[in-house]
């Protein structure tokens, strides 16, 4: 007994944007929570050591959040002027902030006042660090030098004075306690070492840098300064690897996710880039209500903190596993593990005889209407107005099997006003879709046909079609367009390869939708021939 | 008659100076202190209080003549006999910051300073006539006497429950008359209260003693004015004390700024009233104060005073003050940082009466740049102030002009920066509204190129799709002529993507696409990969283009369809006015074998889509039919038309 084949669903490729494994990963945060800061928001600095508060430097404030409170756990308001760069050191007792008044001062995390003042800098000090060691503090500032002081002794242990512009970030290595790196508005990065009294390096990025990133290997070095994004090779002597363009306004601020396999870099132009670091490609993209001024990702990227020039701090948080899995179980409710486990762990002897239960097909409710030949119903069915709007690629298919049957007309026949300005609706909506086009004209022809004799008796439906002829008016416009736009190509590619015949094959290989879209406009073709 | 001219807290002070008139002060929005001499016309002295920005001058009074020191009687006489020999001098103002400044005009520098009296702001100063002493009511609801022998605070009591916003003194400076809201009059011997006047809602700006006190003191009467009030009252002092109401009042046309009052001695002399209002005018009043009058009375004249232009515009007059003779009076009009003072001879026989001065072009420039500080002076060039007719009034104005001058630079620096950053933007739409389209488009473009750029180097959909909704053929082709070379190839990327869409979104992306293949033909040319770029692109299209055939067909079915159901509207239509049984027995008469109108249709059509040369045929004939009823029916035989034209293309590309 032949069994009844169920429609089969034709599955389209989707438009628009891919979705990758890092779109999911990066769209799976809350939406974010907005603060609103004294002043712009310049620099964001994560506490090394659990439970990882965070220093948010704004105007002449520091202040420290913990992970979910949105309240600072903690201000230093100690500064005469703007604060710059509140930065942990990496135990998290410490936290050292230059300022506009070129005095550094260093920070117990649970005191008030400073511990010591660093003060040498004859300008505003944008940039401070610890070194490796934790027992000294380097700086940068807008003198033109860079200084590295003793924490005990709170004296200048050495002054560099190579730069020749304004010194406005810099890294210190995690694995070397004598190595640091500056990057000014110079357009030049230096590579110090502490042992030696000069650079050891230079590498020229071409514009003000404004941010520096080591890689947790510390073999790779990435700037950011103007529109570019750069790396360099630290052990081949400083050679760039790749610059990147990707924004259209200075980047301000660079970060590199958890396990250093994305790079992240904000703009002034509002948007955060995520890269993937093997091959450099923009995976995905934030967009931002102002400037960014800086950025920071928590440990495990459970958080991302974005600074504006609006004064405003906004934290997305991860969204938690269970919630995402509650939401999946509301979707689907399945049988209860016991019964769904039933019998299935039996395992049969050797000398069983076997009886297989038939498996009960399971049939959408169309199908069942089809299997009875309940024609019209099943167009029913289908055009319900869940299906209609989710999945027309269902109501498609449909009235594609019901084609094929060779009774759509009599689906489409004996119908009252109502379900007529439904259906027409459901054609307005999808005739110009691509993908269903080639289908979806023949319903189209044969209601023009059927209720023909109605015309202009129902206001409704005529104004319906009034629609749906503006909008084959329109589709053919645009087809012709399109036509004209086919014979440029043509004439584009005969140019450049004048022997050949235009190589179809060829693109609709290197072309998934297309493919796609031929195989499915070829049959009711042939049906129709 | 002590201090002279009015002052409301509202305003800027703004005072004549006694009897002479040979001063006018003024406290401008600058706060600086300008003393013109009325008769050359001329800035006499001008001083900036130390503290001029932060502590307002919020009233002046002129001190009474220093030369002579006699009672009112006398000082009448006086004034008429030996004026050259008195001087008015010195000159009290109050501050916002609530001290008092004394000024010496003879001296031309500060005299003296008299602070710690009060906690707000001073409202008002009054001076004793007699005896050296000052009066002062401030917000802080206390007036405070001050003896300027020694500079010090004689006497201070509370005044009121609210500010008190003005006082005046009898002038025979026995009595004292304080405001708030409510009027009262105090015994200055005592300093108790003598009579309390309510009716203002209020608070009140002025008050004047309107006589001088004549023997018996029914006859003792005071005229007051408050903020928003468009009439100002008279009280009468009665000795019986049933004076609760005000016995006359004047009506203004707006709240008071200004007033000048020649007080009556005895019964048989009217008192004579100037009252400059808010909105610039002067009316004229002149009473005889004799007992209540029920109605309000109106002005015996008003002025006003306009510019010469084409459409006049009101010049704002400031104060007025009456001269010696009873026929003039003293005028001070235009801008309070350079006010044009005139005697003008008023006749009074006819009620209202308009004097034109030209001094509008020059008066409504340094308006504007005085009033709103942030704009750039850009008349600093032709700063000068012309009042034909008037000599020797050029030396103030420039002495003013250096002196805002200079106030202006300093604004200048800090926001020029602003402005000129700024300014861009409105340059280019004020020059895009005068230049002519082209240079419209160029403008444009040339924003949309770097716009498009930017928007395909971040992927910034807010950008591009700003970009995209242009249908300005224009501005298409010129934006994309602008774009760098390197950019072309993103943008087709990015149109690939856009032509998947709805096709009214989808025809702009064809048009940028189009103008993209030509301006850039030799470029893509040169591509050596030019089919693996494109090639998606054409596929898309080819994929798309595929239902072109049937799609134009069922159109033509769709169009057939509705101009029938317009026809048959249309019809209908007709049949409304006219009567459609006449229309019916014409078609059958006329043709025997097709009924009229929709009925005809579906018998025919039911198998006459199959076979198209049968359609047209039928079209032909129905066209042959409706061709004499309708209109509609060419615009058929003309989609027929196209149909076929359609077809032609179709069997060109298969």
């Amino acid at each position: 007994m032949a069994s009844f084949k169920p429609t089969k669903i034709q599955v389209y490729p989707k438009l628009g944007e891919k979705v990758t494994q890092d779109t999911l990963y990066w769209k799976n945060y809350k939406a974010p929570v907005q603060i609103k800061e004294f002043g712009a928001i310049t620099n964001i600095d994560f506490s090394p050591v659990s439970p990882h508060n965070f220093a948010v430097t704004a105007f002449t404030r520091i202040h420290i959040y913990g992970p979910f409170s949105q309240e600072p756990v903690k201000t230093f308001t100690r500064f005469k002027d703007t604060a710059y760069c509140g930065r942990f050191r990496s135990d998290g007792q410490l936290l050292v902030a230059g300022c506009e008044d070129s005095v550094v001062r260093l920070f117990d995390v649970s005191g008030k006042v400073a511990l010591r003042m660093f003060k040498g800098h004859t300008k505003a000090v944008h940039l401070t660090d610890f070194t490796s060691d934790r027992y000294q503090i380097l700086t940068g500032s807008d003198d033109y030098t860079c200084r590295l002081w003793d924490i005990p002794s709170a004296t200048e242990l050495n002054n560099y004075q190579e730069h020749t512009d304004y010194i406005r970030c810099g890294v210190t290595s995690k694995l070397n306690r004598d190595l640091f790196i500056t990057g000014s508005y110079d357009h030049t990065v230096k590579v110090f070492d502490a042992r030696v009294d000069k650079s050891v390096m230079t590498m020229d990025h071409a514009h003000p840098v404004e941010s520096l990133l080591l890689y947790p290997s510390e073999g790779l070095l990435v700037s950011a300064g103007g529109r570019y994004v750069k790396v360099w090779d630290l052990l081949k002597g400083g050679q760039p690897l790749v610059s990147l363009k990707n924004h259209h306004k200075t980047v301000t601020c660079l970060s590199l996710s958890s396990n250093g396999q994305r790079l992240l870099s904000a703009s002034l132009d509002r948007h955060v880039k995520v890269y993937n670091t093997t091959n450099y490609k923009v995976v995905h993209n934030f967009d931002y209500a102002s400037a960014i001024l800086s950025l920071a990702l928590a440990p495990d990227d459970e958080s991302i903190v974005v600074g504006m020039t609006n004064n405003i701090l906004s934290i997305k948080h991860r969204k938690s596993p269970e919630e995402s899995k509650e939401k999946a179980e509301q979707q689907r409710r399945r049988p209860s593990y016991r019964v769904f486990v039933k019998g299935k762990n039996y395992i049969p002897k050797q000398d069983d005889y076997l009886v297989s239960k038939p498996v009960k097909q399971h049939l959408a409710k169309y199908d069942k209407q089809l299997k009875k030949f309940n024609v019209s119903k099943a167009l029913d069915t289908a055009l319900e107005s869940w299906t209609r709007l989710r999945k027309p690629e269902i109501t498609v298919a449909v009235v594609k099997e019901l084609d094929r049957r060779g009774t759509l007309k009599n689906a489409l026949a004996g119908r009252d006003e109502q379900w007529l300005s439904q259906f027409l609706n459901f054609l307005i909506g999808n005739l110009v879709d691509t993908r269903f086009t080639p289908v979806l004209i023949t319903p189209a022809e044969m209601i023009l046909d059927i209720y023909q004799s109605i015309v202009g008796q129902s206001p409704v439906v005529d104004r319906q079609l009034l629609r749906l002829h503006d909008l084959l008016e329109k589709e053919i416009d645009y087809q012709k367009d399109l036509l004209e736009v086919l014979g440029m190509l043509d004439t584009l590619f005969a140019s450049t390869c004048p022997r050949k015949e235009v190589p179809c094959s060829g693109i609709s290989r290197s072309n998934g939708l297309a493919q796609g879209e031929a195989s499915s406009t070829s049959r009711p073709e042939l049906q129709v021939t | 008659m002590a201090a002279d001219g009015g002052r409301s807290s509202l305003q800027l002070p703004c005072v004549f100076s006694p009897k002479s008139r040979q001063y006018l002060a003024l406290c401008a929005q600058d706060g600086r202190l300008r003393i013109w001499n009325t008769d050359s016309k001329t800035l006499h002295q001008e001083y900036v209080p130390s503290a001029h920005l932060s502590a307002t001058c919020t009233c002046i009074a002129w001190g009474p003549c220093r030369t002579v020191k006699e009672g009112p009687q006398r000082k009448k006489r006086k004034s008429e006999a030996v004026q050259t020999e008195e001087k008015a001098d010195l000159l009290a103002m109050g501050t916002a910051a609530g001290s008092v400044l004394i000024y010496s005009t003879a001296k031309g520098a500060l005299h003296c300073t008299l602070d710690g009296g009060h906690s707000g702001g001073v409202n008002c100063v009054q001076w004793h006539p007699e005896d050296s002493l000052l009066y002062s009511g401030s917000d802080d609801t206390n007036i405070v006497e001050w003896d300027l022998q020694t500079g010090k605070t004689r006497s201070k009591w509370k005044a009121d429950r609210s500010a008190v916003t003005s006082l005046c003194v009898s002038p025979d400076g026995k009595l004292l008359l304080s405001a708030g809201q409510i009027i009262k009059m105090w015994n200055l011997d005592t300093k108790e209260v003598y009579r309390k006047f309510t009716g203002h809602a209020t608070a009140v700006t002025t008050l004047r003693f309107a006589t001088t006190r004549p023997p018996d003191s029914n006859g003792l009467y005071f005229l007051s004015g408050a903020a928003h009030d468009r009439l100002l009252s008279v009280w009468q002092v009665r000795e019986d004390g049933k004076d609760k109401n005000s016995v006359v009042s004047f009506t203004l046309t707006d709240e008071p700024q200004h007033i000048d009052l020649v007080a009556s001695n005895s019964k048989d002399e009217a008192v004579r009233l100037a009252v400059v209002c808010k909105d610039g005018q002067l009316h004229l009043f002149e009473h005889f104060l004799n007992g209540p009058c029920k109605k309000p009375l109106s002005p015996s004249c008003t002025v006003q005073m306009s510019d010469t232009k084409e459409n006049p515009m009101p010049i704002p007059l400031l104060a007025a003050a009456f001269g010696t003779d009873i026929r003039t009076v003293l005028l001070a009009y235009g801008n309070h940082l350079q006010p044009v003072m005139e005697r003008v001879e008023i006749n009074t026989a006819e009620r209202h009466q308009c004097l034109t001065r030209d001094v509008q072009t020059s008066l409504s420039l340094t308006m504007e740049t005085m009033v709103s500080k942030v704009k750039t002076p850009i008349v600093n060039a032709n700063n000068r102030v012309l009042v034909p007719g008037v000599p020797g009034h050029h030396a103030p104005v420039k002495v003013a002009s250096q002196g805002s001058e200079k106030r202006k630079k300093d604004t200048d620096t800090k926001e020029m920066s602003i402005a000129e950053r700024l300014g861009e933007i409105d340059l280019s739409t004020v020059s895009t509204d005068k230049a002519a389209p082209k240079g419209m488009a160029s403008l444009q473009t040339d924003n949309f190129a770097v716009l498009l750029v930017q928007g395909l180097e971040s992927n910034d959909t807010n950008i591009l799709n700003k970009v995209f909704q242009t249908r300005k053929e224009m501005v298409i082709k010129k934006t994309v002529a602008r774009l760098p070379l390197p950019a072309v190839l993103p943008l087709v990327e990015e149109l690939t993507k856009r032509l998947q869409g709805h096709p009214f979104m989808a025809v702009l992306m064809v048009r940028w696409l189009k103008a993209v293949l030509m301006h850039h033909t030799s470029y893509l040319a040169s591509l050596p990969d030019l089919v693996t770029q494109l090639g998606v692109l054409y596929c898309m299209i080819e994929s798309r283009v595929k239902m072109f055939h049937k799609l134009t067909k069922l159109h033509g079915k769709l169009y057939l369809l509705t101009t029938q159901v317009a026809t048959s509207d249309s019809s209908n239509m007709v049949s409304d006015v006219d009567h459609t049984a006449k229309l019916v027995y014409e078609e059958e008469s006329s043709d025997e074998d097709e009924a009229s109108g929709d009925e005809g249709l579906p018998d025919n059509d039911s198998d006459h889509w199959e076979e198209e040369e049968m359609m047209e045929e039928e079209d032909k004939e129905e066209q042959a039919d409706e061709e004499d009823e309708d209109p509609d029916s060419r615009t058929e035989s003309k989609a027929n038309g196209e149909e076929d034209m359609e077809h032609e293309n179709e069997s060109e590309e298969e």
